[in-house]
C-alpha cells in the first residue's frame, strides 16, 4: 500500500514544473500561463488525497523516509535530498495542494486584466512547489530552504505590484521580519544538529533527532537552546507577537495570494515545524511554557487588534495572527493533534474568507466594509459562503473550527489537570478570546451583508471560476472537523492519522512526574507526539493521547452563550447599517491603544529601523572611512614626514653638513697648519725638542 | 588527457595568457577590433583548455595533486618550479580562466577612457597568469612571485582606467597589498629556516609541520596572516577595497571580487594552515571575531553607501567575513564553505560588478539617489537579472550564495583543533552575530532593489531611452548567471571535488 507514498515527491514536483513551464512559455499561451498551473496543482491534489487517504484509513502508519545523498558537507557529514512521508506530511499536503489548487482556479478570474499576469501564476507555482518541499523533507536543512524559498515569493507577491512605495516597503518588512526571526531558526537548526554531531553522519534528520531526543541523548542545553531559537523563527513566520508586525501589511498582496500564503500554508510553517520536532519540545518544561504564553499572548491581543480595523483583509490578518496563536499555544500544552487539527480547519475556512474577501472587494472596489452594506442579495453565494467561514471561525457548533478549537481547549484542560498553569491560560483566555472573534466577526459580516449598500458601485456577483472554489472550500469548513469529533470512529481518525509510531511505548513528558501524569491522562503509548506504537495497532483499539473527542456539556454551554453574547451585541451596534459612531472606535484610551496597534510598529521602525539603517550604517561607514582610512592615512602621512625629515635634516643638514663641514674644516686647517710647514729649519728643530720632552715627560708620568 | 603525467597542459593553461600577452603587445595599436578579437580568441582557447582539464581531471583521487610538474627552477636557494592541482586548486583555477574569458568578451564592448584595448587587454592577460598561479604553486618562492606578479596589472588597471579618483584608489591599492606582502616573505623565510629542509614544497613543509617552537609559530603565522588578510580582505584591513573596487574599470573590479580576493582566503587554506596548524589554532579565535565584525560591519557600510559600486564593493567585505568564519572554524566543513564561499563569491558578485558597470554605461551614474527606481520599468529584463544576482548575494537557497553562508555558520559550532573545548562560547556567539548579519545583508540588498529596481521611473529617465540588456552582455554573463542556479541546487559540484582534498588537508591541522 506504500506504492503511492513513494510518488510524494511527485507532488511536490508538478508545481516547481509549472513555475518553469509557466515563465517559459506561459505567455504564449491562450490563458496566458493560467491553464498550465490549474492542470499541475490538479494533479498535485489528486495525488495528495490519494496519498492523505492512504495514510489516513491505515493510521497510524510507520513513516516512509527515501532519501538521496546530495552533497558531501565536509567532515564526514552529509546533506540529504528527502522526504519523509507520515500522517502529518499527508496532512499537510493535503491542505495545502486543496487550497493552493483553489486560489489557482479562483484567480484566473480573479486576477484577469491585472499586470503580470502569468508571472503570478509561476510565483503561485513556486510557492507551492517551495511550501510542499518544507513539508515533506527529512531533514533540518532542507526544511530551512523550503522555509526560506516560501519567504522570498511571499515578498516577491507581497510587492506584486511594486510601483506603490507602500507595497515595495510591506514586502521589505514582511521579509525583514520573518529574517530576523530566521536568525533564531538558523542558529537553533545549527545547535540541534550540533548534539547530534557523535550520533549520525546525518545530522540535520528529522527523524533521528526527534528519537534521539526521546533516547535523552540530547542535553538540556541543546534542547533548550535549539528549541527556544527554532521558536523564535516560528515566532516569525507564523506571526505570534511581537513579531507579527509584517503580516498585516502583507495584505498589499493580491487577495489570492493573501488567502494561499498569508493565511492557509505559509504562516502555519512555524506551526508545522514545532510540530515536526514535538518530540524535542515535549522534553523540556520551560520550552512548552515559552511556546504555551507567547501562543495565548497572541491568540489574545491579535484578536483585539481586529475590533478597531475598517479594512476587511486586516480584520482577517489579524483573525489569522490570533488563530495562530491558539495553534501555538496548543503546541505548548501538549495538544499536538490538537493544534495541527486547528491548522488543517482554520487553513479551510480562512481561505475561504479570504476568496470571500475578494469576491467582495472585486464587487464595491474597496477594501473597507465601511464601504460596503447590503451585500448579501446583490451577492447570495459569496454571501452564504462567507457566513459559513465566519461561523467556523467563530467556532459556532458542528463546524469545523468548533470541533478543533474546542480539542484545544480541552488539551488546555487537561495540562491544567497535570498541574500546569499555561493549561488554564490556555482554556479560559482562549474561550475569551473566542468572544473576541465572534463578536469581530460578526461586525464584519452585519457592516458588509446587513443594511444599505454604501459603495459607490453596483455590486455583482463573481463568475463561476471564482465561486466554484468558495463552495468547495465552504463544505470543508464544517466537513473537516467531523475528522475529529464525537461522531468519529476510534480508528481511524485525526489524532491516529498524526500519530507517530516509530516513538516508544508508555512514554510521557519527562518533566512530569508519574502519579501526576497518570491521573491526568498524560500517559500513553507514545504520548509524546499523541501517537501509538504500532504493536498497539496490530491488536486492539488504539491507545492515543486523547483518544475520540467526547461532548464536553460544559464547554458547549460556555461556548453557545459567548456566542449569543458576541452576536447579540454586534447586532445592536452593526444590525442597522453602520453606527454615527463605530462603538470599537469610541472606547477612549483603549481604541488608542488597538489603533497604534499596541505601539510595536512604531517601537520597530523608531528604535531598530532608524538606528540600524541611519545611525549605524553612517557610524561604520565614518569608522571605515575616517577612522580606519585615517589611521592608515596617518600612517602613510607620517611615514612621508620621517621621508622628508630624513632627506632634510638627516641627509641633507646631518650626513651632507657633515661631510660639507669636514670639508670646510679640512680647508681651515689645512690653511692654518700650511703655515706651520714654513721651511724654517730653526722652528723645525724647536718644536722637535719641545715634543721630545714632552713624551720624556709623558711616559714618566706614566710610571 | 591523463592527469598523472599531463604536467604540460597546466603550464600551458598558465603561460599562454602571458605569450599572448606578448603577441597583443606586437600588434599594432591601430588594429583595434583584431586586438580585442585576439584576446577573445586566447582566452578562450585557455579556457578551453582548461575545461579540458577540468574534465580529464581524477575526482576518486581529488585529494592529491594531479598535473604536476616539479623542476628544479633557482637552484641556488632551492625554489622549485612546482605545479599541480588538488580538489581546491581546480574550481579557484577554473573561476579564473571562466572570468577572464568573459571579460575578453565584455572588452569587446567599448572601454572607458583612455581605451587603449591593446594595453589594457595585455595587462588583463597577465593578470590571469598571476592569477592562475597563484591557485597551483606549490613553492612558497614561486607561490609568491605569482602572488605579487598580479599586483602590477591591476595597479595601471585601476590607475589608466579608473574613474575621477584612479590615482588615490590605485596607489592605495598597490601600497596596503604590498605591505602585507612583505610580512608574508618574512613569514616564508623563517617557516623555509625553521624547518631546515631546503625546500620551499608547500607539500613537505605541510607534512613536515608543526615545526617550531610555539613562539616561532606564533610570528610566522602573524606574518604570514597580514598578507592574506590584507588580500580578502578582513576587517579592519579593508579600506583599499572600496576605493580600488569603486575607481576600477567593471572589467578591473570583476577580476579583483572574483579572483583576486580569493587568493588571500586560499593562501590561509593551503599555506597558513597546513604549515603553520599551532599559529592557526592561536590565532582562530580572533579571525573568528574579525570575520564577524566584517560581516556585520560591511553590511552595515552598505546601508549607508549612495553609490551602487561602492555598495557592492562593501558587501564584499561582509561576504568575505563568512569565508573567513568557516576557516576560522578549523575543521572541514569549514574549510569546505570557506572554498564554496569563495567560489560562490566570485561569481556573484563578479555578475553585480559586471551589472553595476553595465548601469553605469546607461545612466552615466552610480548614484541610487540620481537613478531614482523604475529600473524594472525601464530595462525589465536588466531589471529581473539584477534582482535575480541580488537575491543571490543575500544567501538565498537554491542559488550559490547560501552553501557559503549556512554551512559556515554550521561548522562555527563547533570548531576544530580543541577550540570547541576552551572557546565554545565564542564561536556560538559568532554564529548568532554572524546570522545577525544575514539580516542585514537581506536590509540592504532590499533597498537596494526598491531604490533602484522598483517604482516608477524619475522624470529624469522617464522619455530618455535605455537599451536593455545587450547581446554582447548576455554571451559574458550567462555563464555567471547559470553557475550561480547550478551551484545553488548541486552543491555537489564544489562540495564533492573538494572534499577529499580538505580532509587531507585538515589532516595536516592535527585534527
Amino acid at each position: 500500500m506504500d506504492a503511492l507514498l513513494e510518488y510524494t515527491w511527485v507532488v511536490v514536483a508538478l508545481p516547481l514544473l509549472s513555475a518553469v513551464l509557466i515563465t517559459a512559455v506561459g505567455k504564449q499561451l491562450p490563458g496566458k500561463g493560467s491553464e498550465i498551473g490549474i492542470a499541475a496543482l490538479g494533479l498535485s491534489w489528486l495525488l495528495a488525497i490519494g496519498i492523505a487517504w492512504q495514510t489516513f484509513v491505515a493510521s497510524p502508519v510507520e513513516p516512509l523516509e527515501r532519501s538521496v545523498d546530495w552533497t558531501p558537507l565536509g567532515g564526514g557529514f552529509v546533506f540529504e535530498l528527502g522526504m519523509l512521508v507520515d500522517g502529518l506530511t499527508a496532512v499537510m499536503l493535503l491542505l495545502v495542494t486543496t487550497v493552493s489548487f483553489m486560489v489557482h482556479v479562483y484567480s484566473r478570474e480573479y486576477m484577469q486584466g491585472e499586470p503580470r499576469y502569468t508571472y503570478f501564476f509561476a510565483m503561485l507555482g513556486l510557492f507551492t512547489f517551495s511550501m510542499l518541499l518544507l513539508v515533506v523533507a527529512n531533514n533540518l536543512l532542507l526544511a530551512v530552504i523550503g522555509w526560506e524559498l516560501v519567504g522570498l515569493c511571499s515578498y516577491l507577491l507581497i510587492g506584486f505590484y511594486w510601483e506603490g512605495k507602500s507595497n515595495q516597503d510591506a514586502g521589505n518588512k514582511a521579509f525583514l521580519t520573518t529574517k530576523f526571526g530566521d536568525v533564531g531558526l538558523i542558529v537553533g537548526v545549527i545547535v540541534l544538529s550540533a548534539g547530534m554531531f557523535g550520533l549520525t553522519d546525518t545530522p540535520f534528520n528529522i527523524l533521528e533527532i526527534n528519537e534521539a531526543a526521546v533516547a535523552g541523548q540530547l542535553s538540556t542545553t541543546t534542547i533548550v537552546l535549539g528549541m527556544l531559537l527554532i521558536f523564535l523563527g516560528c515566532m516569525s513566520k507564523s506571526g505570534q507577537m511581537p513579531l507579527h508586525v509584517w503580516l498585516p501589511d502583507a495584505m498589499a498582496g493580491p487577495t489570492p495570494v493573501s488567502a494561499l500564503i498569508h493565511a492557509a500554508t505559509m504562516v502555519t510553517a512555524g506551526v508545522f515545524l514545532l510540530a515536526r520536532l514535538y518530540p524535542v519540545v515535549a522534553q523540556n518544561q520551560a520550552v512548552m511554557a515559552t511556546i504555551a504564553i507567547f501562543g495565548v499572548l497572541t491568540l489574545f491581543f491579535g484578536g483585539l487588534l481586529a475590533l478597531v480595523q475598517d479594512d476587511l483583509k486586516k480584520i482577517l490578518a489579524y483573525s489569522t495572527i490570533s488563530q495562530l496563536g491558539y495553534m501555538v499555544a496548543a503546541i505548548g500544552v501538549g495538544g499536538y493533534a490538537a493544534s495541527i487539527f486547528h491548522l488543517f480547519t482554520h487553513g479551510f475556512f480562512k481561505a475561504l474568507l479570504f476568496l470571500g474577501a475578494g469576491s467582495l472587494i472585486h464587487a464595491v472596489h474597496s477594501n473597507n466594509i465601511s464601504d460596503m452594506g447590503g451585500m448579501a442579495k446583490a451577492m447570495p453565494h459569496t454571501f452564504w459562503t462567507f457566513i459559513v467561514g465566519s461561523l467556523a471561525l467563530a467556532g459556532f457548533p458542528l463546524t469545523a473550527g468548533f470541533f478543533s478549537k474546542d480539542e484545544i481547549l480541552i488539551a488546555g484542560e487537561i495540562w491544567a489537570g497535570a498541574g500546569f498553569f499555561t493549561g488554564s491560560l490556555v482554556y479560559w483566555v482562549g474561550l475569551a478570546a473566542a468572544f473576541v472573534t465572534t463578536f469581530y466577526m460578526a461586525r464584519a459580516c452585519f457592516l458588509i451583508f446587513a443594511g444599505e449598500n454604501r459603495s459607490h458601485h453596483t455590486p455583482h456577483e463573481s463568475g463561476k471560476l471564482m465561486l466554484a472554489p468558495l463552495m468547495v472550500l465552504a463544505v470543508l469548513s464544517v466537513a473537516a472537523g467531523y475528522l475529529l469529533s464525537p461522531f468519529s470512529p476510534e480508528q481511524p481518525n485525526f489524532e491516529t492519522w498524526l500519530a507517530t509510531p516509530l516513538l516508544p511505548a508508555e512514554t510521557t513528558f519527562p518533566f512530569t512526574d508519574e502519579g501526576t501524569a497518570a491521573a491526568s491522562g498524560l500517559v500513553g503509548d507514545g504520548v509524546l507526539a499523541a501517537g501509538t506504537s504500532l504493536a498497539a495497532a496490530g491488536d486492539g483499539p488504539v491507545k492515543v493521547l486523547h483518544g475520540v473527542p467526547t461532548w464536553h456539556p460544559d464547554l458547549l454551554a460556555i461556548v453557545l452563550v459567548l456566542f449569543s453574547l458576541a452576536v447579540f451585541l454586534a447586532y445592536r451596534f452593526y444590525g442597522k447599517g453602520l453606527p454615527e459612531r463605530d462603538p470599537t472606535l469610541s472606547m477612549g484610551r483603549f481604541t488608542d491603544v488597538l489603533v497604534a496597534k499596541y505601539g510595536f510598529d512604531d517601537f520597530g521602525y523608531r528604535y531598530i529601523v532608524v538606528p540600524v539603517r541611519d545611525k549605524l550604517s553612517a557610524a561604520a561607514t565614518y569608522s571605515s572611512n575616517v577612522l580606519i582610512d585615517g589611521m592608515v592615512a596617518g600612517v602613510g602621512r607620517a611615514t612621508k614626514n620621517a621621508a622628508m625629515t630624513t632627506y632634510r635634516v638627516v641627509d641633507q643638514q646631518v650626513i651632507d653638513g657633515g661631510i660639507n663641514g669636514a670639508a670646510f674644516s679640512a680647508a681651515w686647517w689645512s690653511d692654518k697648519l700650511k703655515r706651520i710647514q714654513s721651511g724654517d729649519v730653526q722652528k723645525y728643530a724647536g718644536v722637535l725638542v719641545a715634543g721630545t720632552i714632552l713624551l720624556v715627560l709623558a711616559f714618566a708620568a706614566a710610571r | 588527457m591523463d592527469p598523472n603525467t599531463a604536467g604540460w597542459a597546466l603550464v600551458v593553461a598558465l603561460f599562454l595568457p602571458l605569450a599572448g600577452a606578448g603577441a597583443l603587445t606586437l600588434m599594432p595599436a591601430s588594429m583595434d577590433r583584431e586586438i580585442r578579437r585576439a584576446a577573445v580568441a586566447i582566452t578562450a582557447v585557455g579556457f578551453a583548455l582548461v575545461a579540458a582539464v577540468t574534465a580529464s581531471f581524477d575526482y576518486s583521487r581529488a585529494g592529491e595533486l594531479q598535473f604536476t610538474t616539479d623542476v628544479p627552477w633557482i637552484t641556488a636557494i632551492d625554489a622549485r618550479f612546482s605545479l599541480g592541482m588538488d580538489g581546491i586548486s581546480l574550481p579557484l583555477f577554473f573561476l579564473t580562466s571562466l572570468l577572464t574569458l568573459l571579460c575578453a568578451i565584455y572588452t569587446t564592448k567599448p572601454l572607458p577612457s583612455p581605451g587603449k584595448p591593446k594595453a589594457f587587454l595585455s595587462l588583463m592577460l597577465l593578470l590571469q597568469t598571476g592569477m592562475a598561479g597563484t591557485f597551483v604553486a606549490f613553492d612558497l618562492i614561486l607561490f609568491f612571485i605569482f602572488f605579487e606578479l598580479t599586483l602590477v596589472p591591476m595597479f595601471f588597471m585601476i590607475g589608466m582606467w579608473g574613474g575621477p579618483r584612479r590615482d588615490y584608489a590605485s596607489v592605495k591599492f598597490f601600497l596596503y597589498t604590498l605591505f602585507g606582502s612583505v610580512f608574508m616573505l618574512v613569514a616564508f623565510l623563517a617557516i623555509y629556516f625553521q624547518a631546515g629542509a631546503n625546500s620551499w614544497s608547500i607539500t613537505e613543509l605541510s607534512n613536515m609541520a608543526p615545526f617550531g617552537s610555539t613562539t616561532f609559530q606564533t610570528w610566522a603565522f602573524l606574518g604570514v596572516f597580514l598578507g592574506f588578510a590584507i588580500k580578502v580582505p578582513v576587517w579592519p584591513f579593508h579600506p583599499w577595497l572600496p576605493d580600488a573596487h569603486t575607481e576600477a574599470p567593471t572589467v578591473g573590479s570583476v577580476l579583483l571580487a572574483g579572483v583576486l580576493l580569493k587568493m588571500g582566503t586560499y593562501g590561509f587554506i593551503r599555506i597558513a594552515l597546513p604549515i603553520l596548524p599551532d599559529g592557526a589554532a592561536r590565532f582562530a579565535p580572533m579571525i573568528g571575531v574579525l570575520a564577524v565584525i566584517g560581516i556585520v560591519y560591511g553590511a552595515l557600510c552598505c546601508l549607508a553607501q549612495t553609490d551602487v559600486k561602492r555598495l557592492i564593493a562593501f558587501s564584499s567585505v561582509g561576504h568575505m567575513g563568512f569565508v573567513m568564519l568557516g576557516i576560522a572554524a578549523m575543521n572541514e566543513a569549514g574549510i569546505q564553505a570557506a572554498l564554496f564561499g569563495n567560489i560562490a563569491h566570485g561569481i556573484i558578485t563578479g555578475m553585480l560588478f559586471f551589472l553595476a558597470g553595465s548601469m553605469h554605461e546607461r545612466y552615466h551614474t552610480r548614484e541610487i539617489a540620481v537613478i531614482g527606481g523604475g529600473m524594472l520599468k525601464k530595462m525589465p529584463v536588466y531589471g529581473v537579472l539584477f534582482t535575480y544576482v541580488a537575491i543571490a548575494s543575500l544567501g538565498l537557497p537554491g542559488l550559490a550564495g547560501f552553501w557559503g553562508e549556512f554551512p559556515a555558520m554550521w561548522a562555527a559550532i563547533s570548531p576544530g583543533l580543541g577550540l570547541a573545548d576552551s572557546y565554545g562560547g565564542l564561536y556560538l556567539g559568532l554564529v548568532v552575530f554572524a546570522a545577525i548579519g544575514t539580516v542585514l545583508t537581506a536590509g540592504y540588498f532590499l533597498w537596494l532593489i526598491q531604490r533602484i529596481n522598483l517604482g516608477e521611473p524619475t522624470e529624469r529617465w522617464a522619455n530618455e531611452p535605455l537599451a536593455d540588456v545587450q547581446a554582447i552582455e548576455w554571451v559574458s554573463w550567462l555563464p555567471l548567471l547559470a553557475l550561480i542556479l547550478a551551484l545553488g541546487i548541486f552543491p555537489r559540484l564544489l562540495f564533492g571535488g573538494q572534499d577529499a582534498a580538505v580532509t587531507n588537508l585538515v589532516g595536516f591541522l592535527g585534527g
